[in-house]
Formats: C-alpha cells, sequence, structure tokens
C-alpha cells in the first residue's frame, strides 16, 4: 500500500481533483460535432463505443442526433438509459415488433402528454382503445375528407393570396426596401402554423370566434408537455379550455352542428358534435373526455404537419434538383411529404410500459419499464433504408402511398415510422398529408402564376457551428423557415 | 395477463398539483448534488408523491411515507446492485449467510478499531481520503484475511461504481467484478478445505466461486461507514462548540453519530420499484415504477423532527437504539439511513444472530471517532480550508471528499 497511498488510488477512480466537466456532475456539455460525427464517448474493453445518457439532454444531441442513433442501433439496439429509468429501442423491426404488439407493450401509462392533454386514446390499449379509436376517424379521411378538400385548397389559397396584398400576418413578411419586389416570409408565420390547426378546427367544428384564444391554449398545452419547465402553464391552459368546452358542450348536446361541403350539402356532425352524443360503455362522453380529445386531435395534427411542411420545404430548398422535378409533376409532392416525414419527421417516437419481463437483444426489460421507441431512429435504419442520412425523393425503398396500420413491405420499399403503426397507427396521416401536399401545392402555384422565384433567406436563419452552412433540422422540426421571393422575370 | 390493464387510470394533472416552485430539471442539477435539502424539502411540503417525467420517477419526501415503502417487501421490490448493472444471476450474494455476517461482526468489533487508529496513523493530512474512505477497504481486507494491495484497492474503488449510469464509469466498475472474480478464485481454491473463518475461507466452503464473491462484495454497504464518519468530522471540524462539547464527553459521540445520520445521511435516497398498481400517497402508482425515496426530506421532515434542519446533539425525538421491525423504537423515530438495512425484524438480537449492520455501523463509527478524539485531541481543519459535502454524481453517495487537517 505505501508505494501508492490509498488516497491516491482514489482520487484515480473517482477523478476527484479532476476539473473537467465530465468528471462529475448531471450535466455534461457535449462538444458539438459536424453533422453524421458523433462525438467520443469513450469505449467498453472489448472496444464497444459507449452512450452517456447525459446525451440525450444535450444540445449537441438536438442537433445532430444520428450518428449517435446510429451507434445505439448497431451496438446497443436495447439501451438501458439508468439516468432516466427507461429503455431506448432504436432498431426499424424492433420499433415496428414493438408497436405491433400493443398487449406486450402497452401505451399505459403514457403520461408524458396526459399530464396535459388529459387521458385520452393514447394511453388506452386493447378494447378500449378500439372503442374508442373510430369516434371521429372517418372524418379524417375517405369520403368524408375528400368532399372537404376543396374547402381546405380554399383555405390554403386566402392565407397565401395575404402574402401579397399586404393582409399578411405581422412580422411574417419583410419587404426589401431597396427593392420592394424581393422579399422576405416567414413559412411558419405566414402559413404552416395557423393552417393545420386551422383544417383541424373546421372538423372538430371549434367556433371561430374562439380562434385566437384557441392557439393560446393551444401553444401553452404543447409547451407543457411532458413534464417540462412549463407544465404548469399547460396544465392551467388545458383547465381554461375544458371551461370553455363545457359551455360548447352542453349547447351542442342539444343541438348539433354541421359540416358542409363545398355546394353547401351537410356531410355529417363535426367532430365535437358527434362526441357529445357519442355513448361509450352505456355512457355519455363527459366533456372533460370531449376536452381531452379535442386537446388530443389538436395536439396530434397541428405541431407535427406544421413540423412537416416547414421540413419538407426546408429540404426541397436545399435540394434544389429535386425542387425542380417536384414543381414540374406536383404529383411527386406525396413522394416528397413521406420523405421528409422519413428523413426528418417532427415526432421523435412514442413510449411503451412492458406488461411482462420481455428480453430483446439478450437484454431483459422488466414489466412496468419505460421503453422508447425510437421513430427518428427507425426511420435512419440502414437495415431497411439505403444511405438513411441521404435525403432522396426518389428512394426506392420508401412506400410513397398510403399508409396503413399494418405497415407497408411491398417490392422492396417500406413505409416510415413518422405515423406509427398497429393499432395506434396515426389516423390523421391521411389528413397531414393532404394539408400538407395539398397546401405545397398551392403555394407551388401561387409562385408560379405570380412569376416568383423561392430560395431560403439564409440571413435570417440559423446557421450551423461553421457559421456558413445552414443548421440540421435535427430532432423535430425547426422553428422558423425565412424564404425569399424575388422576382423571377429579372 | 398480470398487468395488463385496457383502461387508463392516470390522472390528468390538475392545476396548482404541480409545482411552479420546482423544475425537474433542479433534481439532477449541480445544485442537488451540492445541497440536495432545499429542493427536497419542495417536494415533501408541497407535492409529497411528485412525478418526475424526465427521471421517470416518483418521488417520496415524507418520513412517514417513506418508511411505509421502505418496510413493504409485498408492494415495493428492491433490485440488486447485480441487477442494476447487468449480471443478474452471474454471481451470488451470500451476504445474507449466517457465517458471512459473523465474519463481517467480528472484523468490525474486533479490528475495527485497530484499523481505524492504524490508519489515522499513517494519515498524512486529510482525515476524508486518507481515513474516512479507506477504513471501509482495511475492514474488507481484514476480513477476507488478505493483504490490502493497491490493485485490490483500485479493483475495490471501481467496483463499486458498477452500478453507475455514467457508462465509463461503469464499464471500470464491471471490469472491476472481472478482476475480483479472477482475483478470488484461485485463493478460494486454496482455502476451501482449510478451517479459517475469514471471509474468502467461508465464501469458498459454502461452494461460493469467484464471481460470488465478487456479487457479495458488490451489495455489501460500503459507504455508510465512511460517510457517516467523514459528515460528522465535516461538521466537528467546522464547529468548535460542538467539537468541544463532544470532546468534554465521549458519551456524546453515539449521538452525534445518530444525529449525523438523521441530519446528513451520506445515502440521500434509495430506489423501489412497484410489485404491481399499489394506490398511495393519492396516487396510482403503476406496476413497475420507479419509486425513489428520499432520506433527506424524510430526516428533515417537520411532521416528525422539531426543527429538523437543527444539528442537535440532544434530541429527544430521535430515538437512541436500534429500532426494531420499524422505523420507530420507543415510540421515536429513528431517523431513516439507507444501506444499513431495513430495521431487524427480531424484537431482541436472537442469540444466534450477528448484530444488524445499523448496529454494528453505528458502534464503529462511534469507536473510530472516539480513537480520533483520543489520539490526534489537538486535530484541527487546515488553514483556509472549507470543507463542504457533496455527491460526485447524481446517485452517489452526499459526503466530504476533502477534509484537510494539521493535528495540533
Ligand atoms: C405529419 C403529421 C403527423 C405526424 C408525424 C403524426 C404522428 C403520429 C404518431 C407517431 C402517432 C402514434 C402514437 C402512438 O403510436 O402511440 C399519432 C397518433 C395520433 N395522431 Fe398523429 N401525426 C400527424 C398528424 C396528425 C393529424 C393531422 C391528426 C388529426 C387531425 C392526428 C391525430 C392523431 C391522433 C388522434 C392520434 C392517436 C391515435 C391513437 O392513439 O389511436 N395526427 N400521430
Amino acid at each position: 500500500m505505501s508505494a501508492c497511498p490509498f488516497h491516491q488510488v482514489l482520487d484515480e477512480t473517482l477523478r476527484l481533483s479532476d476539473p473537467s466537466p465530465d468528471a462529475a456532475g448531471a450535466r455534461r456539455d457535449f462538444p458539438l460535432m459536424p453533422v453524421g460525427q458523433a462525438c467520443d464517448m469513450g469505449r467498453a474493453s472489448d472496444g464497444t463505443p459507449l452512450i452517456d445518457p447525459r446525451l440525450f439532454d444535450s444540445a449537441e444531441f438536438q442537433r445532430n442526433p444520428y450518428p449517435y442513433y446510429r451507434i445505439m442501433r448497431d451496438h446497443h439496439p436495447v439501451f438501458h438509459d439508468t439516468l432516466h429509468n427507461c429503455y431506448w429501442v432504436t432498431r426499424y423491426a424492433d420499433v415496428e415488433a414493438g408497436y405491433l404488439d400493443d398487449e406486450g407493450f402497452n401505451t399505459i401509462p403514457k403520461g408524458m402528454s396526459n399530464g396535459v392533454l388529459g387521458n385520452t386514446q393514447l394511453e388506452l390499449s386493447g378494447i378500449e382503445h378500439r372503442r374508442r379509436r373510430n369516434l371521429y376517424g372517418r372524418h379524417l379521411v375517405g369520403q368524408a375528407l375528400d368532399r372537404r378538400i376543396p374547402i381546405i385548397e380554399r383555405l390554403a389559397a386566402e392565407m397565401i393570396a395575404s402574402w401579397f396584398d399586404g393582409t399578411a400576418p405581422d412580422g411574417s413578411i419583410v419587404v426589401d426596401e431597396r427593392d420592394p419586389s424581393r422579399r422576405s416570409v416567414e413559412l411558419g408565420k405566414a402559413f404552416a402554423n395557423e393552417f393545420p390547426i386551422r383544417v383541424v378546427c373546421q372538423v372538430l367544428g371549434f367556433p371561430d370566434e374562439a380562434r385566437s384564444q384557441f392557439f393560446y391554449w393551444y401553444s401553452s398545452m404543447m409547451n407543457g408537455l411532458g413534464g417540462s419547465e412549463t407544465a404548469h402553464l399547460g396544465i392551467g391552459a388545458r383547465q381554461d379550455l375544458e371551461d370553455y368546452v363545457a359551455d360548447l358542450v352542453a349547447q351542442r348536446r342539444v343541438q348539433p352542428t354541421f359540416l358542409y361541403d363545398d355546394a353547401g350539402d351537410p356531410i355529417g356532425k363535426d367532430i365535437i358534435s358527434e362526441l357529445c352524443t357519442t355513448v361509450v360503455d352505456g355512457d355519455l362522453l363527459s366533456a372533460e373526455e370531449i376536452t381531452s380529445n379535442i386537446a388530443l386531435v389538436v395536439g396530434g395534427g397541428g405541431e407535427t404537419t406544421r413540423g412537416a411542411i416547414l421540413n419538407m420545404w426546408y429540404l426541397l430548398l436545399q435540394h434544389r434538383d429535386q425542387f425542380d422535378r417536384v414543381r414540374a409533376d406536383p404529383t411527386l409532392w406525396d413522394a416528397a411529404f413521406h420523405e421528409t416525414l422519413r428523413c426528418a419527421s417532427s415526432i421523435g417516437g412514442q413510449p411503451r410500459h412492458t406488461t411482462w419481463d420481455v428480453t430483446i437483444h439478450g437484454v431483459t426489460i422488466p414489466a412496468g419499464s419505460l421503453v422508447n421507441m425510437v421513430d427518428f431512429s427507425a426511420n435512419h435504419d440502414d437495415r431497411v433504408f439505403a444511405d438513411p442520412e441521404r435525403f432522396d425523393v426518389f428512394r426506392p425503398d420508401l412506400h410513397t402511398g398510403k399508409i396503413i396500420r399494418s405497415g407497408v413491405d411491398r417490392d422492396g420499399r417500406r413505409s416510415h415510422m413518422a405515423f406509427g403503426v398497429g393499432p395506434h397507427l396515426c389516423p390523421g396521416a391521411w389528413i397531414s398529408q393532404q394539408e400538407s401536399v395539398l397546401g405545397s401545392r398551392v403555394l407551388a402555384a401561387a409562385l408560379d402564376a405570380r412569376r416568383v422565384r423561392v430560395g431560403i433567406d439564409v440571413d435570417r436563419m440559423p446557421a450551423d457551428i461553421d457559421g456558413t452552412s445552414l443548421a440540421p433540422i435535427g430532432l423535430g422540426a425547426i422553428r422558423s423557415l425565412w424564404l425569399t421571393l424575388e422576382d423571377a422575370s429579372r | 395477463m398480470s398487468g395488463f390493464r385496457t383502461y387508463e387510470v392516470y390522472q390528468r394533472t390538475r392545476p396548482g398539483e404541480t409545482t411552479e416552485w420546482i423544475k425537474p430539471r433542479q433534481l439532477t442539477s449541480d445544485a442537488y448534488l451540492v445541497d440536495p435539502y432545499p429542493l427536497v424539502a419542495i417536494l415533501r411540503e408541497h407535492t409529497p408523491c411528485y412525478r418526475d417525467w424526465p427521471g421517470n420517477a416518483f418521488w417520496v419526501t415524507r418520513y412517514d411515507d417513506v418508511t411505509s415503502v421502505f418496510v413493504d417487501d409485498a408492494n415495493f421490490e428492491t433490485r440488486s446492485r447485480a441487477q442494476r448493472c447487468g449480471r443478474d444471476g452471474w454471481g451470488r450474494d451470500l451476504g445474507e449467510e449466517l457465517e458471512v455476517l459473523r465474519c463481517l461482526e467480528r472484523a468490525a468489533d474486533q479490528q475495527g478499531e485497530a484499523i481505524a487508529r492504524r490508519v489515522l496513523s499513517e494519515m498524512e493530512g486529510d482525515l476524508a481520503t486518507e481515513v474516512f474512505a479507506r477504513l471501509p477497504f482495511e475492514l474488507l481486507c481484514t476480513a477476507m484475511a488478505v493483504e490490502p494491495t493497491t490493485d485490490l484497492a483500485r479493483t475495490y474503488l471501481h467496483l463499486r461504481r458498477a452500478t453507475s449510469w455514467e457508462p465509463a464509469a461503469r464499464r471500470d466498475g464491471l471490469d472491476a467484478l472481472d478482476r475480483l472474480a479472477a482475483w478470488a478464485a484461485p485463493l478460494l481454491e486454496q482455502r476451501r478445505s482449510g478451517d479459517g473463518d475469514d471471509l474468502l475461507s467461508i465464501v469458498a466452503r459454502v461452494g461460493g466461486s469467484g464471481a460470488d464473491l465478487a456479487i457479495t462484495v458488490l451489495e455489501m454497504d460500503h459507504d455508510t461507514l465512511h460517510g457517516v464518519l467523514a459528515n460528522l468530522w465535516c461538521r466537528l471540524l467546522t464547529e468548535p462548540e460542538l467539537m468541544d462539547e463532544v470532546r468534554g464527553d465521549p458519551l456524546l459521540v453515539k449521538a452525534a453519530v445518530l444525529e449525523t445520520l438523521r441530519h446528513r445521511p451520506p445515502i440521500v435516497s434509495a430506489d423501489r420499484f412497484t410489485r404491481h398498481e399499489v394506490e398511495r400517497f393519492g396516487r396510482l402508482l403503476p406496476e413497475g415504477a420507479l419509486v425513489r425515496l428520499s432520506a433527506a426530506a424524510a430526516n428533515h421532515d417537520p411532521r416528525v423532527f422539531t426543527d429538523p434542519d437543527v444539528f442537535d446533539l440532544h434530541r429527544r425525538d430521535l430515538c437512541q437504539r436500534e429500532p426494531r421491525g420499524q422505523y420507530r423504537a420507543d415510540g421515536l423515530p429513528s431517523g431513516i439511513s439507507f444501506g444499513t438495512g431495513a430495521p431487524s425484524r427480531h424484537p431482541a438480537v436472537p442469540e444466534d444472530r450477528p448484530r444488524s449492520r445499523y448496529a454494528i455501523v453505528r458502534d464503529l463509527a462511534s469507536t473510530t471517532t472516539r480513537a480520533i478524539l483520543e489520539d490526534a485531541p489537538q486535530l484541527r481543519p487546515a488553514d483556509g480550508a472549507t470543507p463542504t459535502l457533496r455527491s460526485l454524481r447524481i446517485g452517489e453517495p452526499h459526503t466530504c471528499w476533502s477534509l484537510p487537517v494539521v493535528r495540533g
């Protein structure tokens, strides 16, 4: 012991006198790496790269997640994160199998969202889920939706026309002082933030006069999800929404309101009116349950579709050749939409809970554990999608048609995981595709008609760490997208 | 289909239920590592079963609630360290074998004091790292009847982090487990046929392998002895009046040890998992939920202790003898010190059983403290030293990692 006293060994093993921030503490500043490259988190004795769970809270992971997901897929396909008390499942095949097995991987308690949204079908499984799943699903697909397409198109056209007639929302457009034919438009503020919510509010039958209030409630709720720092604001907003909805429900129980097609013919009751008279288990839904459903539909359909539209334009404008081909053939917008969701969806994945002990890839997950199914990673799994980091509207391995619950694996094409798969497959998949595709077509046509050339306003967009290239999308959606519109004839 | 329910019962949070006073990330902040007390007090007073989403845990913070979980094996399960580091089934924990318990008791009771005096005499200047952190290691080596080598010390210290969430520490810990098993295997072979009463001989005789020994060492409590001494002496050295009082009346030493375990428990929280859905604390806890029991919060619960934040040698509301079967004795709460195990279920120590770990640690900490008071009567903090407590990482003991002293 005398050669190397105990306290020196202590110092060496516990790194007591090491001032570097990664030696201690729950926060760690990870270096910002070039996109696509992972920083070194050490290796196990057998050479396996390690994953430090503090990574998941870091800025680096937010902007550059994919090289880390690759390490997880290749080396830790079931990563037990004891800091956050959960398991991360990252391979496409495992995520898919988990989603399809809603008995073994139940959705109870999803909780991350129900703290604010309330109890919804997201947290139900099995028979209870099936009973509620179809309460209003038909409004989001098929005939009921088809008949409303012209209305959705008109809404998009009106919103985009406002860019050119001076009625666009405050702060969404900046006209170049020296050259008034040049303007910068923030696609979010000017279109994508509101458009999906207005579409969804229409099908819900949410009164127009409460729309601005609704936006406030909605954004507070979104910011309060997952026990975030602003959870209490979200919870307060949810209560305000419920108080408002309670009166509405009382009215609609006696006097339902309807959705109409372009010709003014009724299509059916709007979703709120439908829910007001829906009987489940022999009982009417309460105002609280109806509010939760409203919150779910808007929560599920607003932010997500906004993100899809912004990410799609951001990616296309960075791949000009693909953008030109899509504009030349507007049927390609569907493929662009799906490739966007594969490449950079706005939802990272879904939580599940194990119903019993299960062993995957040698890791035993005890019953009742939180398992994070990582859609982002599944979508970048090169076991399924070749060269997954590449954005390619024309990739031959991605299914770009209608999304179905059982998943699609046909002719070498797989559906992406951005809408999930199985019993909880996003019921809004089709309507969000319609919104994004129709909205983009209307926008592209409006620009063509006015002979406007569009590009990314790089001066107003955040740059990456090199100071010049555009910031990567990372996890989630870009916050805003500034476009430049210029007279194409010049 | 146990545990599979199709309906949602987990209530949404209502306005006013969440705290606006605390943000979940604060519970993993550097501030928490240094001083968890103000943060957990917020939970205890406002949201006694706090849903920590980012940490995916339920924090239980009131004294009676914490003890009610801690003694409730029917509803709450303790996951072993082996399980937590992915070595479930790799080796057996022989720590509950009677012979093993006796052996550890013998080492502490018969040799503990001598070890403490020797280690103290070798100290050059830091009481925390040279004496207190070293004691449990020396004690283990004595129990095993082996030389305390540098290599063994390194293995031992790494091993204690095998359950860490931090990947490098965990890797080193797992490697240390393997090294300890490989180191022990030939020794066990040698001692299998002998009649030694050291830990290795005992493990060998019950058919234990190197891996069994490594897991047994992993599951032992090493932190409480180190932590309670460091936390007590940190206070004694920074509060001269307290030091004088204890010096003047060595009978107060035991009270000081117990009050330290209550006031600054080295293990500030312990985790349990629900075995099935349970309704508790006004919440439905789902099956498999992590319940984080905060000793830091519970031991400062004003419902149980008057002026709980005051370190008081003469407390009349803290029981001064070993609690039995519950966290109270003589109607008084004992304070919670995880790591020393749940209170003994036996109404009195049975003849054929060793004393509880609680009693062993308490007594050795007292003996050691008295030995220091005797052997180094002029001990005082080194000039400019401002010793403080901190956890090095989330989930690690809250104790003093540097206590520079001069002998007088
Ligand atoms: C690009 C846009 C969208 C994305 C990426 C998306 C993604 C998802 C995902 C991944 C799920 C599955 C949840 C799970 O497996 O637990 C889901 C569920 C859901 N989505 Fe969407 N969604 C989008 C748009 C919409 C829209 C527009 C609506 C409504 C109009 C909507 C309503 C819902 C609802 C109600 C659920 C719950 C389904 C259930 O649990 O049975 N979503 N969404």
